[in-house]
Protein backbone atom coordinates (compact mmCIF):
# COMPACT_ATOMS: atom_id res chain seq x y z
CA UNK A 1 0.00 0.00 0.00
CA UNK A 2 0.71 3.78 -0.16
CA UNK A 3 1.72 5.25 3.16
CA UNK A 4 1.54 8.65 3.78
CA UNK A 5 1.02 10.95 6.77
CA UNK A 6 -1.11 13.89 7.16
CA UNK A 7 0.62 17.67 7.00
CA UNK A 8 0.75 19.76 9.32
CA UNK A 9 -2.87 21.69 10.39
CA UNK A 10 -0.92 24.70 9.82
CA UNK A 11 0.45 24.59 7.11
CA UNK A 12 -2.97 22.86 5.90
CA UNK A 13 -4.79 25.98 7.27
CA UNK A 14 -2.30 28.23 5.31
CA UNK A 15 -3.42 25.77 2.00
CA UNK A 16 -7.31 26.52 2.32
CA UNK A 17 -7.14 30.11 4.43
CA UNK A 18 -7.68 32.02 1.00
CA UNK A 19 -11.09 30.08 0.01
CA UNK A 20 -14.46 29.98 1.52
CA UNK A 21 -15.76 27.19 0.93
CA UNK A 22 -13.59 23.77 0.90
CA UNK A 23 -14.43 20.48 0.57
CA UNK A 24 -12.06 18.15 2.60
CA UNK A 25 -12.02 14.86 0.41
CA UNK A 26 -10.97 11.27 2.22
CA UNK A 27 -9.63 8.48 0.69
CA UNK A 28 -11.10 5.05 1.47
CA UNK A 29 -8.01 2.93 0.68
CA UNK A 30 -4.29 3.02 1.63
CA UNK A 31 -4.46 6.41 3.47
CA UNK A 32 -7.20 5.37 5.28
CA UNK A 33 -5.09 2.03 6.35
CA UNK A 34 -2.16 4.28 7.97
CA UNK A 35 -4.50 7.03 9.30
CA UNK A 36 -3.81 9.77 7.00
CA UNK A 37 -6.55 10.37 5.20
CA UNK A 38 -10.02 7.82 5.48
CA UNK A 39 -12.93 8.79 6.55
CA UNK A 40 -12.10 9.47 10.42
CA UNK A 41 -8.98 11.42 9.81
CA UNK A 42 -11.11 13.32 7.56
CA UNK A 43 -13.73 14.47 10.13
CA UNK A 44 -11.09 14.96 12.91
CA UNK A 45 -9.21 17.91 10.46
CA UNK A 46 -12.95 18.83 9.88
CA UNK A 47 -13.74 19.43 13.36
CA UNK A 48 -10.04 20.72 13.84
CA UNK A 49 -10.02 23.22 10.74
CA UNK A 50 -13.61 24.28 11.97
CA UNK A 51 -12.25 25.37 15.93
CA UNK A 52 -9.05 26.65 14.36
CA UNK A 53 -10.61 28.89 11.91
CA UNK A 54 -13.67 30.22 14.17
CA UNK A 55 -10.94 31.31 16.71
CA UNK A 56 -9.56 33.41 14.46
CA UNK A 57 -12.86 35.04 13.70
CA UNK A 58 -12.91 33.73 10.41
CA UNK A 59 -16.09 32.20 9.04
CA UNK A 60 -14.84 29.09 6.30
CA UNK A 61 -17.14 26.36 5.09
CA UNK A 62 -15.96 23.31 5.26
CA UNK A 63 -17.69 20.19 4.00
CA UNK A 64 -16.50 16.68 4.05
CA UNK A 65 -16.79 13.65 2.14
CA UNK A 66 -14.54 10.59 1.36
CA UNK A 67 -14.78 8.32 -1.29
CA UNK A 68 -13.25 4.75 -1.65
CA UNK A 69 -10.65 5.81 -3.85
CA UNK A 70 -9.61 9.10 -5.37
CA UNK A 71 -7.19 7.44 -8.18
CA UNK A 72 -9.90 5.92 -9.89
CA UNK A 73 -12.24 7.72 -11.95
CA UNK A 74 -15.64 5.85 -11.21
CA UNK A 75 -15.04 6.60 -7.78
CA UNK A 76 -13.97 9.86 -8.36
CA UNK A 77 -17.55 10.94 -10.10
CA UNK A 78 -19.23 10.43 -6.82
CA UNK A 79 -17.28 13.34 -4.95
CA UNK A 80 -18.56 15.72 -8.21
CA UNK A 81 -21.50 17.43 -6.40
CA UNK A 82 -19.63 17.83 -3.04
CA UNK A 83 -17.02 19.58 -5.74
CA UNK A 84 -19.28 21.70 -7.81
CA UNK A 85 -20.58 23.41 -4.49
CA UNK A 86 -17.27 24.05 -2.90
CA UNK A 87 -13.92 26.93 -4.37
CA UNK A 88 -11.51 24.11 -3.60
CA UNK A 89 -10.93 21.04 -2.43
CA UNK A 90 -7.88 19.44 0.16
CA UNK A 91 -7.44 16.12 -0.51
CA UNK A 92 -6.29 13.84 1.97
CA UNK A 93 -5.06 10.91 -0.67
CA UNK A 94 -1.75 10.24 -1.63
CA UNK A 95 0.06 12.44 -4.65
CA UNK A 96 -1.59 10.39 -6.89
CA UNK A 97 -5.07 11.03 -6.11
CA UNK A 98 -4.77 14.67 -5.76
CA UNK A 99 -3.33 14.61 -9.32
CA UNK A 100 -6.00 12.36 -10.17
CA UNK A 101 -8.81 14.80 -8.89
CA UNK A 102 -6.77 17.56 -10.12
CA UNK A 103 -7.54 16.38 -14.31
CA UNK A 104 -10.75 15.51 -13.32
CA UNK A 105 -11.74 18.85 -12.02
CA UNK A 106 -9.73 21.32 -14.34
CA UNK A 107 -10.75 24.68 -12.41
CA UNK A 108 -10.76 23.66 -9.19
CA UNK A 109 -7.98 23.74 -6.85
CA UNK A 110 -7.06 20.55 -5.67
CA UNK A 111 -4.44 20.71 -2.67
CA UNK A 112 -2.44 17.92 -0.71
CA UNK A 113 -3.39 17.53 2.70
CA UNK A 114 -1.22 14.53 3.30
CA UNK A 115 2.77 13.70 2.73
CA UNK A 116 2.80 10.94 0.34
CA UNK A 117 6.17 8.86 1.81
CA UNK A 118 6.65 5.38 0.60
CA UNK A 119 5.11 1.98 -0.93
CA UNK A 120 4.92 -0.05 2.58
CA UNK A 121 3.37 -2.51 5.06
CA UNK A 122 1.82 -2.40 8.33
CA UNK A 123 4.35 -4.24 9.85
CA UNK A 124 2.82 -4.47 13.20
CA UNK A 125 0.20 -2.34 15.34
CA UNK A 126 1.05 1.63 14.20
CA UNK A 127 4.21 0.30 12.52
CA UNK A 128 4.50 1.52 8.91
CA UNK A 129 7.50 0.34 6.88
CA UNK A 130 9.08 0.84 3.48
CA UNK A 131 9.63 -2.23 1.56
CA UNK A 132 9.41 -1.31 -2.45
CA UNK A 133 11.07 1.71 -4.32
CA UNK A 134 8.88 0.47 -7.31
CA UNK A 135 12.27 -0.12 -9.64
CA UNK A 136 10.48 -1.08 -12.25
CA UNK A 137 12.65 -4.70 -12.64
CA UNK A 138 11.82 -6.86 -9.82
CA UNK A 139 14.59 -9.17 -8.24
CA UNK A 140 13.34 -10.47 -5.13
CA UNK A 141 13.35 -14.01 -6.07
CA UNK A 142 17.15 -13.97 -5.82
CA UNK A 143 16.92 -12.29 -2.63
CA UNK A 144 14.82 -14.64 -0.52
CA UNK A 145 12.29 -11.91 -0.85
CA UNK A 146 13.63 -9.20 0.84
CA UNK A 147 14.32 -6.02 -1.03
CA UNK A 148 17.80 -4.61 -0.96
CA UNK A 149 17.27 -1.74 -3.42
CA UNK A 150 14.82 -0.36 -0.65
CA UNK A 151 15.77 -1.79 2.51
CA UNK A 152 19.60 -1.67 2.75
CA UNK A 153 20.65 2.06 3.22
CA UNK A 154 23.62 1.52 0.30
CA UNK A 155 20.97 -0.62 -2.15
CA UNK A 156 24.20 -3.02 -2.40
CA UNK A 157 23.20 -5.92 -4.57
CA UNK A 158 25.79 -8.52 -3.77
CA UNK A 159 26.37 -8.89 0.06
CA UNK A 160 26.84 -6.97 2.84
CA UNK A 161 29.10 -3.98 3.85
CA UNK A 162 31.34 -3.79 6.61
CA UNK A 163 28.77 -2.00 9.04
CA UNK A 164 26.47 -4.60 9.32
CA UNK A 165 26.39 -5.18 13.53
CA UNK A 166 24.41 -8.24 15.20
CA UNK A 167 21.50 -7.37 12.49
CA UNK A 168 21.23 -3.97 12.28
CA UNK A 169 22.37 -1.30 9.98
CA UNK A 170 25.15 0.90 10.18
CA UNK A 171 23.11 3.89 9.94
CA UNK A 172 20.72 3.55 12.97
CA UNK A 173 20.26 0.54 15.63
CA UNK A 174 16.65 0.39 14.97
CA UNK A 175 16.84 -0.50 11.27
CA UNK A 176 17.37 -3.69 10.51
CA UNK A 177 20.49 -4.79 7.98
CA UNK A 178 18.62 -6.10 5.14
CA UNK A 179 21.27 -8.43 3.96
CA UNK A 180 21.17 -10.15 7.54
CA UNK A 181 17.60 -10.68 6.84
CA UNK A 182 18.82 -11.70 3.12
CA UNK A 183 20.88 -13.96 4.48
CA UNK A 184 18.80 -15.69 7.40
CA UNK A 185 16.21 -15.96 5.05
CA UNK A 186 17.94 -17.74 2.02
CA UNK A 187 19.84 -20.06 4.49
CA UNK A 188 15.97 -20.93 5.92
CA UNK A 189 14.86 -21.80 2.23
CA UNK A 190 18.29 -23.76 1.29
CA UNK A 191 18.79 -20.93 -1.49
CA UNK A 192 22.31 -19.30 -0.14
CA UNK A 193 23.86 -20.45 -3.88
CA UNK A 194 21.59 -17.32 -5.09
CA UNK A 195 24.64 -15.15 -3.72
CA UNK A 196 26.94 -17.15 -6.37
CA UNK A 197 25.28 -15.07 -8.90
CA UNK A 198 26.79 -11.86 -9.62
CA UNK A 199 23.96 -9.17 -9.96
CA UNK A 200 25.32 -6.53 -12.14
CA UNK A 201 24.39 -2.83 -11.23
CA UNK A 202 21.12 -1.37 -11.16
CA UNK A 203 19.38 -0.71 -14.73
CA UNK A 204 17.60 2.68 -13.56
CA UNK A 205 15.81 3.53 -16.36
CA UNK A 206 12.98 1.25 -15.39
CA UNK A 207 12.99 3.14 -12.05
CA UNK A 208 12.57 6.72 -12.37
CA UNK A 209 15.43 8.10 -13.49
CA UNK A 210 13.78 6.80 -17.10
CA UNK A 211 11.00 9.57 -16.73
CA UNK A 212 7.22 9.10 -16.01
CA UNK A 213 6.36 6.06 -16.12
CA UNK A 214 3.38 4.52 -18.17
CA UNK A 215 1.65 0.92 -18.19
CA UNK A 216 -0.18 0.26 -21.57
CA UNK A 217 -2.59 -3.28 -21.32
CA UNK A 218 -3.81 -3.42 -25.02
CA UNK A 219 -6.22 -5.80 -23.81
CA UNK A 220 -8.31 -3.69 -21.95
CA UNK A 221 -8.13 -0.82 -24.30
CA UNK A 222 -10.88 -1.01 -26.76
CA UNK B 1 -22.21 44.11 36.31
CA UNK B 2 -20.63 41.00 34.35
CA UNK B 3 -22.18 37.54 34.64
CA UNK B 4 -19.29 35.64 36.30
CA UNK B 5 -18.00 33.27 33.37
CA UNK B 6 -19.46 29.53 33.97
CA UNK B 7 -17.95 26.78 32.45
CA UNK B 8 -19.38 24.36 29.97
CA UNK B 9 -17.81 21.03 30.72
CA UNK B 10 -18.54 17.56 28.66
CA UNK B 11 -17.64 14.64 30.59
CA UNK B 12 -16.73 11.55 29.17
CA UNK B 13 -16.59 8.22 31.24
CA UNK B 14 -16.51 4.48 31.15
CA UNK B 15 -19.79 3.40 32.54
CA UNK B 16 -17.05 0.87 34.84
CA UNK B 17 -15.15 3.64 36.31
CA UNK B 18 -18.36 5.42 37.20
CA UNK B 19 -22.25 4.01 37.38
CA UNK B 20 -23.68 6.56 39.64
CA UNK B 21 -24.09 9.87 37.45
CA UNK B 22 -27.07 11.37 39.08
CA UNK B 23 -24.85 13.10 41.78
CA UNK B 24 -22.77 14.25 38.93
CA UNK B 25 -25.91 15.76 36.99
CA UNK B 26 -27.02 17.58 40.10
CA UNK B 27 -23.86 19.55 40.47
CA UNK B 28 -23.91 22.59 40.73
CA UNK B 29 -25.60 24.46 37.91
CA UNK B 30 -24.46 28.18 39.48
CA UNK B 31 -20.56 27.61 38.93
CA UNK B 32 -21.22 24.81 35.70
CA UNK B 33 -22.76 23.44 32.89
CA UNK B 34 -22.08 19.45 32.89
CA UNK B 35 -22.87 17.47 30.06
CA UNK B 36 -22.16 13.83 30.67
CA UNK B 37 -21.30 11.46 28.17
CA UNK B 38 -21.15 7.53 29.25
CA UNK B 39 -19.25 5.09 27.30
CA UNK B 40 -19.42 1.16 27.45
CA UNK B 41 -15.38 1.31 27.50
CA UNK B 42 -12.92 4.28 27.60
CA UNK B 43 -11.75 2.84 24.36
CA UNK B 44 -14.84 4.42 22.99
CA UNK B 45 -13.35 7.71 23.42
CA UNK B 46 -12.74 8.69 20.02
CA UNK B 47 -10.69 11.78 18.77
CA UNK B 48 -13.91 13.39 17.23
CA UNK B 49 -16.13 13.34 19.56
CA UNK B 50 -13.31 15.07 21.89
CA UNK B 51 -13.42 17.63 19.18
CA UNK B 52 -16.70 17.74 18.51
CA UNK B 53 -17.55 18.63 22.31
CA UNK B 54 -15.27 21.84 21.93
CA UNK B 55 -16.71 22.79 18.41
CA UNK B 56 -20.19 22.61 19.91
CA UNK B 57 -18.65 25.18 22.69
CA UNK B 58 -17.20 23.25 25.56
CA UNK B 59 -14.69 25.09 27.38
CA UNK B 60 -13.20 22.24 28.97
CA UNK B 61 -13.38 18.15 28.12
CA UNK B 62 -12.78 15.69 31.01
CA UNK B 63 -12.57 11.86 30.61
CA UNK B 64 -12.86 9.73 33.83
CA UNK B 65 -11.35 6.04 32.63
CA UNK B 66 -10.36 2.95 35.48
CA UNK B 67 -7.30 2.79 36.95
CA UNK B 68 -4.00 1.15 34.87
CA UNK B 69 -4.19 -1.86 35.31
CA UNK B 70 -7.85 -2.97 35.80
CA UNK B 71 -9.76 -2.32 32.43
CA UNK B 72 -12.75 -4.61 32.13
CA UNK B 73 -11.96 -5.06 28.38
CA UNK B 74 -7.73 -5.28 29.43
CA UNK B 75 -6.31 -1.93 26.78
CA UNK B 76 -9.44 0.55 26.72
CA UNK B 77 -8.20 3.08 29.46
CA UNK B 78 -4.49 3.39 27.84
CA UNK B 79 -6.48 3.54 23.96
CA UNK B 80 -8.65 6.57 25.80
CA UNK B 81 -4.88 7.85 27.09
CA UNK B 82 -3.05 7.98 24.02
CA UNK B 83 -6.20 9.67 22.41
CA UNK B 84 -6.72 12.00 24.70
CA UNK B 85 -2.46 12.85 24.39
CA UNK B 86 -3.25 13.35 20.66
CA UNK B 87 -5.84 14.91 20.75
CA UNK B 88 -3.90 17.73 23.48
CA UNK B 89 -1.82 18.04 20.97
CA UNK B 90 -3.93 18.71 18.33
CA UNK B 91 -5.68 21.49 20.40
CA UNK B 92 -2.38 23.28 21.06
CA UNK B 93 -1.46 23.26 17.81
CA UNK B 94 -4.74 25.14 16.60
CA UNK B 95 -4.74 27.62 19.48
CA UNK B 96 -7.70 25.84 21.54
CA UNK B 97 -5.14 24.68 24.18
CA UNK B 98 -4.73 21.17 24.92
CA UNK B 99 -5.05 21.71 28.67
CA UNK B 100 -8.43 22.49 28.24
CA UNK B 101 -8.82 18.57 27.94
CA UNK B 102 -7.56 15.96 30.58
CA UNK B 103 -7.74 12.20 31.48
CA UNK B 104 -8.27 11.49 34.71
CA UNK B 105 -8.19 7.62 36.32
CA UNK B 106 -10.43 7.77 39.09
CA UNK B 107 -10.98 4.35 41.46
CA UNK B 108 -14.05 2.09 40.39
CA UNK B 109 -17.67 4.21 41.19
CA UNK B 110 -15.41 6.98 43.59
CA UNK B 111 -18.10 9.92 43.08
CA UNK B 112 -16.53 11.99 45.79
CA UNK B 113 -13.48 11.88 43.47
CA UNK B 114 -15.17 12.65 40.38
CA UNK B 115 -17.34 15.76 41.91
CA UNK B 116 -13.22 16.75 43.22
CA UNK B 117 -11.80 16.75 39.76
CA UNK B 118 -14.61 18.10 38.20
CA UNK B 119 -14.73 21.45 40.92
CA UNK B 120 -10.54 21.56 40.31
CA UNK B 121 -11.57 21.81 36.12
CA UNK B 122 -14.31 24.69 37.03
CA UNK B 123 -11.29 26.67 38.75
CA UNK B 124 -8.59 25.76 36.38
CA UNK B 125 -10.88 26.90 33.18
CA UNK B 126 -11.94 30.33 35.34
CA UNK B 127 -8.60 30.69 35.34
CA UNK B 128 -8.15 29.88 31.60
CA UNK B 129 -11.23 31.62 30.04
CA UNK B 130 -13.45 30.75 27.94
CA UNK B 131 -13.15 28.39 24.48
CA UNK B 132 -11.51 30.93 21.94
CA UNK B 133 -13.30 29.50 19.33
CA UNK B 134 -16.71 31.10 21.20
S1 LIG C 1 13.44 -5.17 -6.45
FE1 LIG C 1 12.40 -3.32 -7.17
S2 LIG C 1 10.27 -3.90 -7.51
FE2 LIG C 1 11.21 -5.54 -6.29
S3 LIG C 1 10.75 -4.97 -4.16
FE3 LIG C 1 12.74 -4.10 -4.66
S4 LIG C 1 12.32 -2.00 -5.37
FE4 LIG C 1 10.39 -3.15 -5.41
S1 LIG D 1 24.66 -2.46 7.25
FE1 LIG D 1 23.37 -3.83 6.00
S2 LIG D 1 21.61 -2.53 5.40
FE2 LIG D 1 23.15 -1.13 6.20
S3 LIG D 1 24.25 -0.49 4.40
FE3 LIG D 1 25.38 -2.28 5.18
S4 LIG D 1 24.55 -4.05 4.14
FE4 LIG D 1 23.11 -2.34 3.79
Amino acid sequence: MIVGEQKPIAEIKAMVAPYNKVLILGCGTCVKTCFAGGEDEAAVLTSALRLAFKKDGKNIEIETQTIERQCEDGFIKESAAAVSRNEAVLSLACGAGVQDMARRFPVTPVLPGVNTTFIGVLEKQGLFTEECLGCGHCELAVFGGVCPVTRCSKKLLNGPCGGSRDGKCEISPDTDCAWQLIIARLTALGQMDNLRTYIPPKDWRTSHAGGPRKLVREDHII
Amino acid sequence: MNTPFKPKITLFHCINALSDKDALNEMGSDTLELKVVKLPCSAMVKDIFLLRAFETGADGVAVMVCPEGTCRYVEGNIRAQKRVAWVKKLLDEIGVGGDRLALHNIPHGDIAEAVRIINQTVEQLIESGPNPAF
